[in-house]
């Protein structure tokens, strides 16, 4: 008590306000630090679970690299997702709110419209989707063969799957779109004018104004849609066959780790994969950052 | 004065001596708590009518059903067992019995067992080897499924075959599935017969063709690319390529269940299927004249070979009070209880009394008891695919191979040749 009241107003304060974050403070290092830290030390044993967690060095991950085939697949799975959904989210988030950003008819339903996927939740939605492109009764399938294509097996052909998954996922972009939206309605409109005086075309305005002055939300959207793609696996949980198939063309990271812990135990191996997922996804991040200085423009400097 | 003291002192004493008893008694009563996935309207009754049975039995055991969704269970009782403190018995998956008692998350239960020799014998001989490891046993086999060839004999009287007589060979099958089949161009309006649809996938009649050797042999060796099931699975693609992919899966996808089932709405003539399928066929279909008959050989001779699965009852590792839990097993696969939930359930169950029990109980009407008989006799055709603890996973391995062949990617012996490869490689690196 003494000491309390020799200290002065900041020291208080400061005390207080630990005392305030105290809750969080203890949940971080019980459920997240603790356990986040136990994870690293797995990786290097032959723990699973139950029986044993004996140190065996740097094995897990020499056996990923050279004795497991099943661990490039699901790398190979992983990043063709990445690459291909990312920039097309992006793509289609930044269109989206572009055109509803415009005295579009209906401009407040279409809004609504777009952003409700976004709060339907996964499994079911990913119910609906199996039907949507079950290859012969099938929405998509009926639509296509309307203009006389005849649409692929979707998710029994594994050159499909992983297409028909990317595509699914541009269903919930109104997420992202809604940040778009939201930044583009503080782009001065000011700047529009004095292009528009100058002649300049809606091709040049979109490209010379409203990209450049929302490039911090593209860059934040990309940094996380990053690390969303990487950690893909509901969606092949509930929608691939035998978890994984057709051909282990949906076995992504994140499936096979999940494999690995829930199904065999090797959740010393799993937790090597984990890392190396959390290695990897930090590296890009990092990159991300890098190079985003060349790339995204804040108003008013950094 | 005296006598009062006394009257007092003997009142006291009694109401003591109640109290202690009263005390003793609930001290007595053990709780038991008993982990199922088994919480539909039709299932949970029935586990619960044998837990009842159970408790009234006996009056030192109290059971309590807790029902976990069959998404969550496992890892549920993974999580218990790693905290120490897990329920007592726990429904669980047949074919990784060895997996989890190498893990110690499941219990050795010799010491309760006196005679191992007599007790196993209640049990069908297949299902029994899948709950022992190393010499311990390490749970009791519940139910179980067994799968055979059903027929519509009003499609087989219509193209002029004895309805009465179901074809017993692959090239009957054939021939009579041709006979059956009404296809105009690409629309498919009844099939005769196609080998995956109903309940039988490509490793089970890879089964049935390599004489009952399913991809592992007893002593664990890899088999997978033997010639029978090359030929097998040559002979699963030439059935998918006479019909069509396209075709097979737009005729497919009009498939459901109940009344929409294809054998129950006649778009099917022939099927191999689960004995529990005929309550749908009971329920769905009164206006069918359904044969049921062992899954039909590839040759004359090399045997009407099936595939079940199931689930056994385990102790998790480190659960208290393990002793009564046994008693409890002992009651849930004993003949009575399982009699109760083969008939209720149509299921196969475990103890070979209880489905012989089954199979002449008044309950059933006779067509159900003779469908249920032959379910039972279906028992000795019925290989089981325990993964040894050392190969969980294996699986993996040869699905896709499988995939690439029926997608044409790869031929038969191709995809199996790399299989057998595969596995002989990760059973190489599992020794390590």
């Amino acid at each position: 008590m003494r000491l309390f009241r020799r200290m002065t107003i900041r020291q208080k304060e400061a005390l207080q306000g630990y005392m305030f974050v105290s809750p969080w403070i203890f949940g971080f290092i019980v459920f997240t630090a603790g356990p986040l830290l136990f994870s690293l030390y797995a990786a290097f044993t032959n723990y699973d679970i139950t029986s044993r967690m004996d140190f065996v060095g740097a094995a897990n991950f020499r056996r990923l690299f050279t004795l497991d085939p099943l661990f490039a697949t699901s790398v190979y799975n992983t990043l063709y997702y990445v690459v291909f959904s990312v920039p097309l989210r992006t793509a289609c988030g930044v269109l989206l709110a572009v055109m509803l950003n415009q005295g579009v008819m209906f401009r407040r339903v279409l809004r609504t419209v777009y952003y409700m996927p976004s709060v339907l939740s996964g499994v079911a939605v990913y119910l609906l989707w199996m039907q949507l492109l079950s290859p012969s009764s099938g929405l998509i399938n009926m639509l296509l063969e309307m203009v006389g294509i005849q649409g692929p097996a979707w998710l029994f052909d594994p050159r499909w799957t992983k297409p028909a998954l990317i595509l699914m996922n541009l269903w919930g972009v109104g997420g992202t779109m809604l940040l778009y939206l939201a930044n583009l309605q503080s782009v001065p409109s000011q700047l529009y004018e004095a292009a528009e005086i100058d002649g300049a075309s809606i091709l040049q305005r979109f490209f010379r104004i409203t990209l450049p002055m929302i490039t911090p939300v593209i860059f934040f959207n990309v940094v996380t849609g990053f690390i969303g793609a990487f950690q893909i696996f509901q969606e092949a949980y509930v929608m691939s066959t035998d978890k994984g198939g057709p051909l282990n063309s949906l076995l992504f990271y994140n499936l096979y780790l999940w494999k690995q812990a829930f199904e065999q135990f090797n959740m010393g191996y799993a937790s090597a994969m984990a890392w190396l997922l959390f290695v990897a996804v930090m590296i890009i991040t990092l990159l991300n950052l890098h190079f985003s200085k060349k790339w995204v423009y804040y108003e008013g400097g950094e | 004065m005296n006598r009062k003291l006394v009257s007092l002192l003997v009142v006291l004493l009694t109401l003591s001596a109640l109290l202690l008893s009263t005390a003793v008694s609930a001290q007595d009563k053990v709780e038991i708590e008993f982990w199922t996935f088994w919480g539909s309207e039709t299932r949970r009754p029935i586990i619960e009518k044998i837990v009842d049975d159970f408790n009234k039995s006996q009056d030192r055991i109290v059971v309590k059903h807790v029902y976990s969704p069959w998404g969550d269970i496992w890892t549920k009782t993974l999580a218990a067992v790693a905290a120490g403190n897990p329920p007592q018995v726990v429904v669980n998956d047949i074919n990784n019995v060895g997996l989890r008692a190498s893990k110690k998350q499941a219990m050795d239960l010799t010491p309760f067992i006196d005679d191992v020799e007599e007790f196993s014998s209640q049990f069908f001989p297949e299902l029994w080897k899948t709950v022992e490891w190393e010499g311990g046993i390490y749970g009791v086999p519940f139910n179980t499924d067994t799968r055979f060839f059903f027929w519509n004999k009003d499609h087989f009287a219509e193209v002029g075959l004895d309805p009465e007589k179901p074809p017993t060979t692959w090239a009957e099958l054939e021939e009579y599935a041709l006979k059956l089949d009404k296809i105009h161009g690409n629309r498919i309006e009844r099939l005769g017969f196609y080998p995956l649809f109903g309940n039988f996938g490509r490793d089970t009649w890879m089964i049935v063709g390599d004489n009952g050797v399913s991809w592992l042999d007893d002593e664990g060796n890899p088999r997978i690319n033997t010639e029978n099931k090359v030929a097998t699975l040559e002979w699963l693609i030439k059935w998918r390529d006479r019909i069509g992919a396209r075709n097979v899966d737009a005729f497919q996808a009009e498939f459901g269940s109940q009344a929409a089932d294809p054998f129950i709405s006649g778009k099917l003539s022939m099927m191999v299927n689960i004995a529990t399928h005929y309550t749908q066929i009971r329920d769905y279909g009164q206006h069918l004249n359904v044969g049921y008959a062992p899954v039909p050989e590839r040759e004359p001779g090399t045997g009407h070979w099936s595939w079940g699965g199931g689930f056994v009852l385990e102790i998790p590792y480190g659960a208290k009070h393990a002793e009564e839990a046994f008693e409890f097993i002992k009651y849930a696969c004993g003949p009575e209880a399982q009699r109760y939930w083969a008939v209720m359930n149509f299921d196969n169950v475990a103890n070979i009394e209880g489905s012989y029990l089954a199979a002449e109980d008044p309950r059933l009407t006779p067509e159900a008891r003779e469908v249920y008989e032959l379910a039972v006799e279906n028992m000795q055709w019925t290989i089981m695919t325990p993964v040894p603890h050392n190969l969980a996973g294996y699986l993996d391995l040869i699905n896709p191979q499988l995939d690439a062949a029926m997608l044409g990617v790869k031929s038969a012996r191709e995809a199996l040749d790399q299989a057998q490869r595969d596995v002989e490689e990760f059973i190489r690196n599992a020794q390590q």
